[in-house]
């Protein structure tokens, strides 16, 4: 590597992005903890510059040809040895852009939702901290570097999630997320292990050439695949790790933007996209990652057609817009996936921060009940919000339909056809229940029976919508941004495409015209039904799904899966790993050591009797014991 | 080499010791006690010097002055003690010095 | 070996203000409280300042120990005062000097009794001290206990929950280890035949046929793996830590469990090579029985104490895995680790510490919303809490790391038994973390003071600590490396 003027300023700019979030955090929490004006402007200072010098580097980069890589020591061992460094390539540097812009419109937006919120400063503390993990995240250079800010990532998502600690349910949910991703960073770790004791290092752009074929065991290149995919099956709340993420939402809204959104569970398709070529090198690991972004993407569509959450719904959308990411990237169409993930950040992203509005000013999460108290009335994020959704429902021109059509396009190139019509049907369903919470909200029905979930406080008490006109512009115009992304970045996809073109990956799918319709007739289909059970004046607003009481309770239940949980910890972890581990500590090992002293002392005792009761008795023994000595001795 | 043979001396301080030890064990009062530990002492010395007298050593006379020193010492101690126990309690009798059963440790 | 010796005896002099600082507090009357907390916080701060100025001045690019002093004592008897340190010791050096200094601010607002109990506190530590830069058998004994004995009367006198007990079979276990590392070390001296108690001589090649090896480290790795709170010899140190006051606890945990496996390292590894590798599966073995069994049982307690207590066998038995790999990474991590974990449960106990003295309670299920009523100190738990589940960029991380990395190399299956615990810690860590400092605001506790600057510099020192190593984790491992790369190389 040459370091010419060129490189040195990209350096600096990468570096100047990645590490002065950090900067902005640690300043905030030792020195400006007690100013929250300041304290805000630094970190939402940090993140801009951070963007700018992101854009800057997309731009420079645009046409690079190769990958630009840094890469210093930060400390070696024996054998080991950790670099740290800056690996810019289209991945990462599409990723860069997409992260910093998202953190700084959140952060900007955050001016107003968190108006007045006592941890004010803590918020932007960690919300930099965030993004000094994400930023760094996607600059890395190997998977080491990259498995460091990922766990960094989770920590941050934790703080965040149990943002409000007072909150029961929410420093539940932070150690949810926490442990639960761990869960899935164990086996991401196992998989670096495997690697890096068979391969050797852990450099992507080694991992992802053909190195790995000659170096490696076609079945152990299989083993550490489905080991980091365990990772990424944790980030992205992938089946069946994806129950923490719909219980993430206790946290701040705007912190679920971020999350669902371009961070944490961002990353885990971008290590995805990141090591693509390495995945490809096995099929069978691929075959398994198709399956299962497919079971996710299923399995949580169906549990959004019953949520009532309006956060919850936009949950269960993320864990299965996240499944169609992976399918397309598992179809072996790498462009679909990373565009899917550019866009579904923005328009997720957007979904939130609408919602967040809605909550900030109802104080409720309940969908019925936000249409009932006039959730129309906010023009900017009820329109934002329309066009988030249509994008997330894939309706042209929004950028939604373009990224999905290039996973269905990349789906249908596959020779069994079930996954391409799994596609379709997820297509088809994230329409109905997207645009069923749209009419729950934009047609209010005055009789609404009261529901279970209601009146779910998002934090805040209720304001009064036309109170807070400063807050209400901070917040409007990350939306705003937000909806112009969303309308126009569907075309730049041939740009895009361009861009993130690198040898041996495949062309995005297009597929066959009909294919195009088949998509746009379902999702018109989805809308429609959600339209007749829901947007029709006089419809009962009871989707089909709720007329079958037992499928009900089952996706509202989540397939169960947290019940399964919850008695895997509670009977085999706390009930009998943890209470044998306890009792063998109590009984076995301290009961041994207890009984060994008082039989030692109790032995004592009785010994001591020999020689007890007067002090000439006792002088006695001792003589006797010593003429016994002499007579041994000398008679020997 | 000289008049009383090494053997002599030895019973004697056999004898002496033996004596010593009945005091000890079979009186039942401390100032006798005490006497029979001096008595045991004496028999440790005569030994020792008997030794010095046998082997034409002078560590063993050394000893027997240190014994001596170190009786005299144990004796004030001792009769100092003695002198507080009778004090305290009124009696000689090492009986009273044993803790109640009642008290002793189980 | 490389042995430089010194212009200054910077060492003895570390030694020397432990002793002066233990004499003057001894002529100090007993009720001038205040200047015997300030002639305790003068002189362990002259160590800190001697340990760390040693820690920068130490020669990365030679290795082999320096700063060396060597003076014949009983030289009939072959016993020499001979200190040195090196890349293994140094940086337990400087831990001493951290979790002292820092425990001896920590107990600032002690009453009762002060002025035994940092008498006792300045014995313990001289102990200690002496122990990690002796490189002489005798001496090394001699600190072992040294540094043991007064662990008994501070636990005894100034303890809480269980004290005597706790006490009692802390010191019976302790002895018990010293009664294994005593014969020990006997028996290689003599087998030896050199006359000599010097450690470096005693680690000739060749001096020990390698049966006498397996069998002298067995009974050092068990004496000194006592002491290590290997498993199953640990239960003495949970109930040790809860019974004992805070900074007996910081030193306790970590300080103390660290002699354990430093003697492990620097007496059996460097005297009996091939006993160690002889022994190694079992050490890992052990390890790894400890590293998941400690988590697991971490999960039922319910004093907070406890946690950190069962936390520590956890941790301790990430070194004891390192050290069983038999490899540069596996040393450096362990050595590494034993610093970084010394570290967290200092700050950990600080932090418990200072909550107990406002709450008077280490119930997990009394507390709650502590991070209401005093942020300061909570955050101080909670990054201690998030360094033992192992986060990036906190010291352990890295230690963590490199153990497992070479874990997994050598032991497969453990090496994965050990990545999986990562996730019960997390578990154990977090739930201990949202029972204590997390809920709703706690109205007993709303009337608290939060920590204050004075009282919150020994924490603010270990946090620092804590962050320093773990984003420049370069520091340490540079040093580490000077001693265990030409240590393993000249493996038989």
């Amino acid at each position: 590597m040459t370091f010419s003027p060129m490189t040195e300023t990209s350096l600096l700019a990468a570096v100047c992005c990645s590490v002065l979030p950090l900067v902005a955090f640690a300043v905030v929490m030792i020195g400006t903890r007690n100013r929250r004006r300041l304290s805000a402007g630094i970190s939402i200072g940090a993140v801009g510059v951070s963007l700018l010098c992101s854009v800057f580097l997309l731009v420079r980069h645009w046409h690079a040809d190769e990958p630009l890589r840094f890469v210093g020591t930060w400390l070696i061992s024996g054998e080991i040895t950790v670099p740290i460094g800056v690996l810019l390539d289209p991945t990462s540097l599409l990723m860069l852009v997409v992260v910093a812009g998202i953190c700084f419109l959140v952060q900007v937006y955050s001016l107003g939702y968190m108006a007045g919120d006592p941890g004010f400063t803590r918020y932007y503390a960690f919300m930099s901290l965030f993004a000094w993990a994400m930023i760094s995240l996607t600059l890395s250079p190997t998977l080491l570097q990259l498995y460091v800010f990922w766990e960094l990532v989770g920590l941050s998502s934790y703080l965040l999630i149990g943002f409000w600690y007072e909150k029961f349910s929410a420093s539940e949910a932070g150690k949810k997320a926490f442990v639960m991703t761990r869960l899935g960073d164990v086996a991401f770790l196992l998989g670096l292990l495997v690697v890096l004791v068979e391969f050797g290092n852990l450099d992507i752009l080694e991992l992802n050439s053909l190195a790995p074929l000659q170096r490696m065991d076609p079945a152990v290149i299989t083993l550490s695949a489905l080991l980091i995919f365990g990772g990424i099956v944790g980030k992205s709340a992938q089946f069946p790790l994806l129950t923490w993420l719909p219980d993430a939402m206790e946290g701040p809204t705007p912190v679920s933007a971020l999350l669902h959104s371009a961070t944490m569970v961002a990353a885990g398709v971008f290590l995805f996209a990141r090591i693509f070529p390495f995945f490809r090198l096995s099929s069978t690991a691929m075959t398994v990652f198709l399956l299962i972004g497919t079971v996710s993407m299923l399995l949580s569509s169906t549990m959004a057609m019953v949520a009532r959450d309006i956060k919850q719904v936009w949950a269960y959308s993320t864990v299965s817009q996240l499944g169609f990411m992976i399918m397309g990237l598992a179809a072996g169409s790498f462009f679909s996936g990373v565009f899917h993930l550019t866009t579904h950040a923005g328009f997720k992203a957007l979904l939130f921060l609408c919602s967040g509005v809605f909550i900030h000013a109802f104080g409720t999460n309940d969908m019925f009940e936000i249409g009932r108290r006039g959730g129309r009335g906010l023009h900017i994020p009820m329109v934002c919000m329309v066009i988030a959704a249509a994008a997330l429902s894939g309706i042209p021109p929004l950028s939604g339909f373009f990224s999905k059509e290039a996973i269905l396009g990349a789906l249908a190139e596959l020779d069994n056809p079930v996954w391409l019509a799994a596609g379709l049907l997820g297509a088809f369903l994230t329409a109905y229940y997207t645009f069923r919470l749209l009419f729950i909200v934009l047609f209010p029905r005055r009789q609404e029976p009261e529901g279970d979930g209601d009146g779910k406080d998002g934090g805040h008490g209720a304001h009064d919508p036309h109170a807070h006109r400063q807050e209400y512009r901070a917040m409007a115009g990350p939306l705003l941004v937000l909806a112009a992304v969303t309308l126009v970045l569907g075309f730049a996809h041939g740009p895009l495409e361009r861009f993130l073109h690198f040898e041996g990956a495949a062309a995005g799918g297009h597929g066959p015209h009909w294919l195009l319709y088949a998509a746009l007739g379902l999702a018109s289909a989805g809308v429609a039904l959600a339209y007749l059970e829901f947007g029709l004046p006089g419809a009962a607003q009871v989707g089909f799904v709720e007329r079958m009481p037992a499928l009900k309770k089952l996706f509202a239940e989540r397939w169960y899966l947290d019940r399964m949980y919850r008695w895997l910890l509670d009977r085999i972890v706390y009930g009998m790993v943890s209470r044998a581990c306890s009792f063998n500590d109590r009984k076995v090992i301290d009961g041994g050591l207890d009984g060994l002293s008082r039989g030692t002392i109790a032995s004592g005792r009785r010994l001591s009797s020999l020689h007890g009761e007067m002090i000439q008795y006792r002088i006695l023994v001792v003589f006797a014991v010593v003429a016994l000595l002499v007579l041994h001795f000398f008679l020997q | 080499m000289s008049i009383v043979p090494y053997s002599h001396v030895m019973t004697l301080a056999t004898l002496l010791f033996v004596m010593g030890v009945v005091c000890l064990v079979a009186r039942r009062n401390l100032i006798m006690m005490l006497l029979g530990l001096e008595i045991l002492l004496n028999a440790a010395s005569i030994a020792f010097v008997g030794a010095s007298l046998r082997w034409q050593h002078m560590d063993g006379q050394a000893l027997a002055l240190f014994i001596m020193a170190v009786a005299a010492a144990e004796v004030s101690v001792g009769l100092a003690l003695i002198v507080a126990v009778f004090r305290r309690t009124g009696s000689v009798d090492p009986e009273v010095l044993e803790p109640e059963p009642s008290t002793r440790q189980r | 070996m490389y042995v430089e010796y010194a212009d200054f005896p910077y060492l003895s002099t570390i030694l020397l203000s432990c002793v002066a600082g233990l004499l003057v507090i001894l002529f100090l009357p007993r009720e001038r409280t205040r200047e015997i907390k300030w002639v305790s916080a003068i002189f362990s701060g002259i160590t800190l300042i001697i340990s760390l100025y040693l820690f920068v001045a130490y020669d990365k690019g030679q290795a082999g120990f320096q700063f060396a002093e060597k003076i014949d004592w009983v030289p009939s008897l072959g016993i020499t005062y001979f200190n040195a340190v090196d890349g293994f010791s140094m940086p337990m050096l400087l831990l001493t000097g951290i979790v002292f200094f820092t425990g001896v601010l920590t107990m600032w607002e002690l009453e009762n009794r002060v002025k035994e109990f940092f008498a006792l506190t300045f014995l313990l530590v001289t102990g200690v001290f002496g122990l990690f830069m002796g490189l002489d058998l005798f001496f090394i004994f001699v600190w072992y206990d040294v540094s043991l004995f007064p662990m008994y009367l501070l636990i005894a006198v100034w303890g809480s929950t269980r004290k005597e007990y706790a006490a009692m079979k802390l010191t019976l276990y302790l002895l018990a280890g010293s009664a294994l590392i005593l014969p020990a070390i006997v028996y290689l001296v003599v087998t030896a035949g050199l006359g000599s108690f010097d450690l470096l001589a005693l680690t000739e090649p060749n001096l020990f046929t390698a049966d006498q090896q397996k069998f002298a480290f067995l009974l050092l790795y068990i004496g000194f793996g006592i002491l290590a709170g290997v498993w199953p010899f640990h239960t003495w140190s949970p109930v040790g830590h809860v019974a004992a006051p805070t900074a007996v606890s910081m030193i306790h945990a970590g300080v103390l469990m660290k002699i354990g496996a430093f003697g492990v390292l620097r007496l059996g590894m460097y005297m009996c090579p091939e006993g160690w590798q002889y022994w190694a599966p079992l050490m890992a073995l052990l390890a790894v029985v400890g590293i998941v069994y400690g988590v697991f049982v971490g999960l039922q307690q319910t004093d907070l104490k406890y946690v950190i207590g069962y936390s520590s066998v956890s941790h301790m038995g990430i070194v004891g895995l390192g050290l069983a790999t038999v490899s540069v990474d596996g040393l450096n991590g362990a050595v590494f680790q034993m610093f970084a974990h010394g570290v967290m449960t200092a700050l950990f106990f600080s932090a418990v510490g200072y909550i107990y003295d406002r709450t008077h309670t280490k119930a997990i299920a009394e507390l709650g919303g502590l991070s209401r009523a005093m942020p300061v100190a909570s955050g101080y738990f909670i990054l201690a809490a998030l360094t033992g589940v192992g986060v990036p960029c906190l010291a352990s991380f890295w230690a963590e790391l490199m153990v497992f990395i070479s874990a997994f190399k050598v032991y497969p299956l453990y090496g994965t038994l050990a990545v999986c615990a990562l996730v019960v810690s997390a578990l154990f860590m977090l739930r201990v973390v949202q029972r204590a400092c997390y809920g709703p605001e706690n109205h007993r506790f709303s009337g608290l003071e939060d920590v204050s600057f004075r009282l919150g510099l020994p924490r603010m020192i270990l946090a620092g600590v804590i962050v320093l190593f773990g984003l420049f984790p370069s520091l340490m491992f540079d040093m580490i490396r000077t001693a265990s790369l030409p240590f393993v190389a000249g493996l038989p």
